[in-house]
């Protein structure tokens, strides 16, 4: 491109009348928003993984097969994030009350019993994760094991 | 709804767990690289662990620090540092994600890796397997050709014949044992002074007919030639040699085989002498049986017609004497067909050659020539035989040997074995020798170098018939300081020999 013409172009950009908008604001929404993307890229990498251990034959070994566990574990954990955030933070449904230190109360805008019921469970998604790392540990020990043995037979013992 | 403590515990209890877990599997993930510290999967595995693990405590913290802080009354403060926890939950699970998401293509790497080792791993056991392959041959070619090269040497050191090794040129390059005897030499004296093959033929017409192949053939099949020795006497040689190009680096040579012909050669002519003589013998045996029946009644009328004599007294007694010498011819010439009877019998030849010595001192002839012996004659030395016709034989090479040396020389007899136990008698003498012409005619019958009348040509001849009767040999040659000397050979008699009840007629 000539220089004339690159002169041309940016004294067009420059002339216009609209407001420079580099820099814009961010709502209150936008940090649950990228939460939420975030767990939904979690998601969809440990369905990746899921279908990596699968297709790449690893399926044959323990190991790969209880990370494959760890990572269906986690497939549900990030569902049930998911809908936790998305009722109390994104829609703000439902919200949760400390009475005391024993005590909460679980409330939602419409007084729904089942809202609330279900929100319950989904504050419990240690239950979903905790089994993963569970697994996560139980795989690498597996392999772990397996490889001592090859190392064992490779040298001889 | 009210709810109470199991979300509080399941919260506090699962974020300590996840700490916990998230630890643990980190350390397993990182024991796991350690076994195998190429493994990209392993390297992966310890990049998630660690996101699992930053994820758990990063969470757990939270949750309990909000627990905390909500239950204690301080919702504010959660209120103010809760996005950042959030923040950092977001952050490490995005990692989680992010790196899981390089699993497949971590995986095949490693599979690449792994695949690439393997096959370095392979070619690396197959060139392995090669060198020791390779290093087996070697081992085995060299010990071949180790034992190729020490049976050529053998052959070429333990070869009866003549191997020779020359240059272009024909000087000598290698020459075996056998060469060494044959030439005379030492072989360093040889490979010092360039000795070649030129220095051996030097018979021109022979010398030049031989290089003439050799330098348009290159090669030479079964020439036959008279070799010179160190000793300048000569050997006949048969020769075959070629040329060789070489190869690995070598120069061009030429390889001669020469074998020594010389004692076949003289056999081959004794063979034909022998043949010769005992078709004379079969000749002369005739004619002597057809003439001696006459000759014995010629004389005996001539001896009858002497005892009245009459006027023709004269004539008669010259024709007795001359039948009487004819008769002589005859019977030597039945001895030499051996066509007469012997009686043998165990003799001493030291005493047969002592009484000859004695008899012949007293000779006119032999006034002024000198026998001698180089000492006592050591005995036994025995033979089966007739003492009058070997002392007849020993007397006839006396006297030829007293012709010689023209009745003033000097005359040596001596006596003894040699290695295959055969007496031998050996008359010398420092006369004119025997020329090389008469070597094949001087066992033939009347042959004689005598002027007419002085030999009749039968003593050389006769005495080959007694002693070839006696199962010997006699041989001549001439000596190197001057003059001949004639060699009788015969199987020394053994003890069965010596019974005189072994006595026999031949």
């Amino acid at each position: 491109m000539k220089p004339a013409v690159c002169l041309l172009c940016l004294a067009g950009v420059w002339g216009l009348p609209a407001p420079a908008s580099a820099i814009q604001l961010h709502t209150g929404n936008a940090g649950i928003i990228a939460h939420q993307i975030g767990h939904l890229f979690f998601l969809f990498s440990m369905v990746a993984l899921m279908f990596t251990i699968n297709n790449q034959g690893l399926i044959r070994q323990k190991g790969w097969r209880l990370i494959q566990v760890t990572a269906l574990f986690f497939i549900f954990w990030n569902l049930d994030t998911l809908a936790a955030h998305f009722l109390d933070n994104q829609i703000e449904v439902v919200r949760i009350e400390t009475l005391s230190i024993t005590r909460m109360a679980v409330v939602t805008e419409s007084d729904s019993e089942l809202l609330a019921v279900i929100y319950y469970f989904l504050k419990l998604d240690h239950l979903w994760c905790v089994p993963a790392m569970i697994f996560l540990l139980m795989g690498l020990n597996s392999l772990l094991k397996d490889q001592r043995q090859r190392s064992d037979s490779a040298d001889g013992v | 709804m009210t709810a109470n403590l199991p979300i509080l515990l399941v919260d506090v209890l699962g974020s300590v767990a996840m700490v916990v877990l998230g630890v643990l599997s980190l350390f397993k993930a990182r024991s796991l690289r350690d076994l195998d510290p190429d493994n990209v999967v392993f390297l992966y595995l310890i990049w998630i662990c660690a996101g699992f693990t930053i994820f758990a405590v990063s969470r757990s913290l939270s949750h309990i620090l909000r627990q905390f802080l909500v239950l204690t009354g301080s919702g504010d403060i959660w209120h103010d540092i809760g996005p950042y926890t959030g923040a950092i939950n977001t952050i490490s699970f995005m990692l989680v994600g992010t790196v899981t998401l390089f699993f497949n293509q971590s995986w095949r790497i490693n599979e690449k890796i792994l695949s690439a080792k393997q096959k370095q791993e392979d070619t690396s056991a197959k060139l392995l397997e090669l060198n020791q392959t390779l290093e087996q041959k070697v081992v085995e070619r060299t010990e071949m050709l180790t034992s190729s090269e020490h049976k050529a040497r053998r052959i070429f050191e333990h070869s009866l014949d003549t191997i020779m090794v020359t240059d272009p040129w024909f000087n000598i390059v290698e020459i075996n044992r056998a060469g060494v005897a044959l030439t005379g030499f030492q072989k360093a004296d040889m490979l010092d002074k360039k000795m070649g093959l030129k220095d051996f033929l030097t018979i021109p017409s022979e010398n030049e007919r031989i290089f003439k192949l050799l330098e348009t053939h290159e090669y030479v099949l079964n020439e036959e030639t008279d070799f010179l020795r160190a000793d300048r006497s000569f050997v006949r040689v048969l020769i075959t040699g070629g040329v060789d190009y070489g190869a690995f680096g070598c120069g061009k040579t030429f390889h001669f085989i020469i074998k020594n012909i010389n004692d076949k050669r003289q056999m081959e002519q004794q063979i034909a002498q022998a043949d010769k003589l005992a078709a004379l013998g079969e000749l002369s045996a005739g004619v002597a049986h057809e003439i001696n029946n006459p000759l014995g009644i010629i004389l005996g009328y001539t001896q009858l017609m002497l005892k009245n004599p009459g006027d023709h007294e004269e004539d008669l007694k010259t024709i007795e004497k001359h039948v009487k010498n004819c008769k002589i011819v005859v019977s030597d010439l039945l001895t030499f067909s051996r066509k007469g009877s012997t009686k043998m019998q165990p003799i001493d030849v030291c005493k047969v050659v002592d009484d000859v010595i004695s008899f012949l001192g007293n000779h006119s002839d032999f006034k002024n020539v000198q026998v001698t012996s180089p000492g006592p004659c050591t005995g036994p030395l025995k033979v089966f035989g007739n003492e009058q016709e070997l002392a007849q034989v020993i007397i006839n090479l006396m006297i030829n040997a007293c012709h010689a040396v023209e009745k003033t020389g000097r005359i040596l007899v001596e006596t003894g074995t040699d290695d295959q136990d055969q007496v031998l008698i050996t008359v010398k003498d420092n006369g004119t020798g025997i020329r090389e012409k008469d070597f094949s005619r001087i066992f033939d019958p009347f042959f004689t170098t005598k002027p007419v009348g002085q030999g009749t040509g039968l003593g050389l001849s006769v005495g080959y018939g007694i002693i070839r009767r006696h199962g010997g040999d006699i041989t001549a040659r001439n000596r190197k300081e001057k003059g001949a000397a004639f060699t009788i050979s015969l199987p020394r008699a053994g003890a069965a020999d010596d019974n005189p009840d072994r006595e026999k007629t031949r």
